[in-house]
């Protein structure tokens, strides 16, 4: 592939420099969390999300430098790939009955499902961009779409993952609407919800169960379930406005906060940086969103806005739902928080979505009129 | 791909303008609203969920202070605190408390312990605090348990101090023992002294001297993290030991008795009729305190209530018998105070003594025939004080009874002390509503009727008698003490009263006391020794109303519930006692046969003890914690 020079010059400096700060930031917070941790025999968190940044950052390039029409044009390829890295998890799982979410690729832990947030937002925009109507979906068109988002769906409850298959209803929800269904097709979207959330009530494991009961009420159990709300709550509203200070967090250094590196990696900041450090992470992600709606809105092809879109959708709800839960206003769903949370899968994931972005943003020129 | 091409390029990103204002105003919106949530929890919750996060880190460590030791007269360690092992569990730390319990248990391997069944976590349980498990594990389970510890988190072994009580059985109605604070006592302790948990003594010196014995506790403020491990101390107030008790027992003397006294049911209590000081007391059968150390099993407790001998009771103290015979010198002293006779006056014992319907008799068979008083006490004549009691009258008698300190609790500091009975006409119109016939005052005279005597009461009235008539309150705290040997406080002999019984009648009573040991015809014969150096008086008290022809009936024929109790109360030396005993065998028998015997042996192991002073004595400490010498 011959280097266009316009590529470069066109080279998205603000999307890499906010993703990169945030990562920064993640990267920081990391080293907090297994500071007085005597893990002496593995690598700290933080050592291994530097790697898995870097491996990011590759996946980035290469995502950004081929074009994303291409990328799209193979949508389905991508997406089938990945689908039968989740049904490889899914036979795993069975064979060995247990609830496993990833699968061990050359040394790697790799987490299918994962991907599967970035590769659905391919596929819906392939389907998208090949199906261009002037007016609404209706729900016969729609048909395909909803397949293509129920069938990893039902291997990820299967694992068993709610939070992530939400997320992915979530995702395809976000690109519909956005593009715009007709009324029926909507009504029956809500309707059809409306019947199924009692079935799905009862599909739920106990454990599931019991983490809505504890999210209505979370010192209902206050030393089961409820636990981690609470001491999550604890560790950020004791942050106060300036922060007990780098590496000061009681909640945390004292591990009286759980999954530090994974869920509950906002609280360990928002105990060490108070209010100002919580709100400056606030107003970067903003930033970066707002960031994204502009690539979207400025590029010069539907697949490039959906594309965009779809990934920048893909982070806000991430962020959305990972605050909503530390905060205690929603459940404890397993929802890592983009770029801070700890996790390979996710970063490379989240990191060659930004790179789509990148794509979109940096070819916005190229597609002129003949 | 050209057609494809051409509706790309024919795209107009402007449909999509609203819409993206739309989200744009969304996503606002959501980061307003964590904002906002962010904003309530740090600024406007800061300072409460601040504290709690203090609250989660901070805890109050209780140290428990060292409980004083109690000693005997010479220093010697009575009581001594012993380091003993209990297992507890972190339910948060351990995870699978289940399986962690089970593997203990596989490991502890003691079938008589349910360690599943002693898991029991409230609901009101603040996280990370340890459930106990299992007491006073021995040293053997404690090394299976250390060594197994990496397969047992949550796991923790407490250092627990118990109480040793070096010398078991022997002493137990002395020191009594301790146990956890229950919740009645809790509720009577309003100065907030004790916490729930402590330790407090439950019986005995232990429970009387409980505020000197327990110390004070101290403090710690440590930071702890997730799994409750300390990791900083904060803020420190040391505990305070507690006193050490001295008493005025000598465990030579107590050992002297207890095996004197062999395996009969009853009690030998020895004072030093100069000051009140008890110098042992020793009740049979009796149990071992260090049974109670650590909460006593079920079938010790139950096999201690059982037992028909009642080893828990301190019959010293709270038994209460017919004094018989040995009540006479009182009668005497009464009759010779009152002026009712004068020492030479004779009484003709012909065995019988008729009150009208009924007839009383001496335990002589032949009887005494013409007795004074000096005989009538030697060789106990029951018609003699028949006559003379008859004579003064139940209320006279009442009061110098009183006087001798019967009928009233001495005052010992030790608990479950019994008043015994002193009876007067006014006591059996109010008890019975009947009035008060002659021939309960015959039975008076000879201590047998409704009068009850406690064996401290008689031994304390000996000793007014030994020493010239100063009746002390019995001690057995010599002394509170610093754990470096610092005198805190002293217990000065108290006098209670002086008996109103002249000096010389007092010396006719305590030579008639003298005769009846070493004189040919006496009746406590058994404790005539080459020093000829003790005055004594046999009782056997019935116990219950016999004929008095009966002598055919043999003892052997008789159940052992309904023998008489046998009785002997002795001082020595003659000039200046300066020890008393009381000997009281229950359904022994005869006071003469059954219990002099014992007192015989207590008095010469007394002087023996004496003449060999302090050179051979019991080691200190023997049987305390063992001290490794270099």
């Amino acid at each position: 592939m011959k280097i266009d020079r316009r590529l470069l010059i066109n080279f998205d400096w603000v999307l890499l420099v906010l993703v990169l700060a945030i990562c920064g930031i993640g990267l920081l917070n990391l080293y907090s969390t297994g500071h007085s941790a005597s893990h002496l025999s593995s690598k700290p968190f933080f050592v291994k999300q530097m790697y898995w940044i870097m491996i990011g950052l590759c996946c980035m390039i290469v995502a950004a430098s081929i074009d994303y029409r291409l990328i799209v044009q193979y949508g389905y390829v991508v997406y089938f790939i990945s689908l039968i890295l989740l049904f490889f998890v899914f036979i795993q799982g069975h064979v060995t009955h247990g609830s496993q979410r990833w699968l061990v690729l050359w040394g790697f832990t790799f987490q299918p499902s994962e991907l599967m947030k970035l590769t659905v937002i391919i596929a819906l925009t392939k389907f998208i961009t090949e199906n261009k109507t002037d007016k609404e979906y209706h729900i016969r068109s729609l048909l395909i779409p909803f397949i293509i988002v129920c069938i990893p769906c039902l291997f990820i409850i299967d694992q068993p993952d709610l939070g992530t298959a939400l997320f992915l209803v979530i995702l395809f929800f976000s690109i519909i609407l956005f593009i715009g269904v007709s009324r029926k097709a909507l009504l029956l979207f809500v309707s059809s919800g409306v019947v199924v959330t009692p079935l799905f009530w009862f599909a739920l494991e106990d454990y599931q169960k019991e983490r809505i009961f504890t999210f209505l009420n979370p010192e209902r159990d206050p030393l089961g379930s409820g636990y981690h709300i609470i001491q999550s709550i604890i560790a950020i509203g004791s942050g106060g406005a300036w922060g007990k200070g780098f590496l000061k967090g009681t909640q945390s250094q004292l591990k009286f906060l759980p999954e530090q590196q994974t869920d509950f990696v906002f609280s360990v900041f928002a105990e060490e940086w108070g209010f100002l450090g919580a709100i400056t992470v606030i107003f970067l992600f903003l930033a970066l969103l707002l960031w994204g709606v502009k690539i979207a809105r400025n590029s010069r092809d539907l697949a490039g806005t959906i594309i965009s879109y779809g990934v920048m959708m893909f982070i806000f709800w991430g962020f959305f739902i990972n605050i909503g839960m530390v905060l205690g206003t929603l459940p404890v769903v397993g929802i890592p928080l983009p770029f801070l949370s700890y996790g390979g899968s996710a970063m490379v994931v989240l990191m060659t979505g930004v790179g789509l972005m990148m794509n979109v943003s940096m070819r916005r020129f190229m597609l002129q009129p003949y | 791909m050209g057609q494809r091409n051409k509706t790309l390029v024919t795209y107009d990103p402007g449909e999509f303008r609203r819409k993206f204002n739309l989200v744009i105003w969304l996503m606002l919106l959501a980061f307003a609203f964590l904002t906002g949530k962010m904003w309530y929890l740090q600024i406007v919750k800061g300072g409460e969920l601040l504290q709690r996060s203090k609250d989660n880190r901070i805890r109050l460590q209780e140290i428990r202070p060292l409980r004083g030791l109690i000693l005997d007269a010479r220093g010697r360690i009575l009581v001594d605190n012993q380091a003993s092992f209990d297992i507890s569990i972190i339910p948060e730390t351990a995870k699978d408390v289940k399986g962690v319990i089970d593997r203990l248990s596989s490991i502890y391997d003691d079938e008589n312990i349910d360690l599943a069944r002693n898991f029991t976590a409230s609901r009101k349980r603040k996280p990370f605090v340890p459930i106990k498990l299992a007491k006073n594990i021995g040293r053997d389970r404690l090394a299976l348990i250390e060594t197994n510890s990496l397969n047992l988190p949550g796991v923790m072994v407490d250092v627990v101090p118990v109480r040793k009580y070096i010398f078991g059985e022997t002493m137990a109605h002395i020191l009594g023992y301790v146990g956890e604070i229950s919740i009645a006592e809790l509720a009577k302790d309003v100065v907030g002294d004790y916490n729930a948990g402590d330790v407090i003594g439950k019986l005995g010196i232990e429970k009387t001297v409980d505020r000197y014995l327990k110390g004070e506790r101290g403090g710690e403020q440590i930071e702890v993290n997730v799994s409750g491990r300390k990791l900083n101390v904060l803020g420190r107030v040391d505990a305070v030991p507690g006193y050490n008790i001295q008493l005025t027992i000598d465990a030579d003397l107590q050992k002297i008795c207890w095996d004197a006294f062999q395996e009969r049911a009853g009690t030998v209590i020895t004072m030093n009729p100069r000051d009140g000081s008890i110098l042992s007391l020793v009740n049979k059968p009796s149990y071992d305190p260090n049974l109670f150390n650590r909460g006593i099993s079920d079938d010790d407790w139950r096999s201690l209530l059982n037992n028909p001998l009642s080893p828990m009771q301190n019959k010293a103290i709270s038994g209460q018998y017919p004094p018989g015979s040995t009540y006479k010198p009182f009668i005497a002293a009464a009759a010779l105070e009152e002026g009712v006779v004068d020492p030479e006056h004779k009484v003709v014992c012909n065995r019988v003594y008729p009150v009208g319907t009924r007839t009383f008799r001496c335990w002589s068979k032949r009887g005494h025939g013409s007795t004074a008083l000096h005989r009538a006490i030697t060789e106990s004549c029951d018609v003699y004080f028949y006559d003379i009691g008859t004579k003064i009258g139940v209320d006279t008698l009442a009061d110098y009874a009183r006087k001798f300190g019967f009928g009233i609790r001495s005052g010992i500091d030790l608990p479950g002390e019994r008043s015994g009975l002193v009876p007067t006409r006014e006591w059996k119109l109010q008890r019975f509503k009947e009035t008060w016939q002659t021939g309960e005052t015959v039975s008076l005279t000879i201590g047998q009727g409704f009068v009850l005597v406690t064996p401290l009461q008689l031994l304390r009235a000996y000793c007014a008698l030994a020493n010239g008539g100063i009746l002390y309150q019995p001690q057995l705290i010599k002394a509170v003490k610093t754990e470096s040997d610092e005198i805190v406080k002293e217990f000065p002999p108290v006098e209670i009263s002086r008996i109103p019984v002249s000096r010389e009648h007092i010396d006719i009573l305590k030579y008639a006391l003298w005769g009846a040991v070493n004189e040919d015809h006496g009746t406590g014969r058994a404790l005539r020794r080459p020093e000829r150096d003790v005055c004594g008086k046999t009782g056997t008290a019935q116990v219950i109303k016999m004929a008095q022809d009966d002598e055919k009936i043999k003892k052997e024929d008789v159940p052992y519930k309904h023998r008489d109790h046998a009785l002997f109360v002795c001082f020595a030396p003659y000039r200046d006692p300066e020890i008393a005993v009381v000997v009281i065998v229950e359904h022994g028998g005869h006071g003469g046969s059954a219990a002099a015997p014992i007192a015989r042996k207590i008095i010469d192991g007394y002087f023996d003890l004496k003449n060999r002073g302090a050179a051979v004595t019991l080691p200190t400490g023997q049987g305390g914690p063992t001290r490794r010498e270099n």
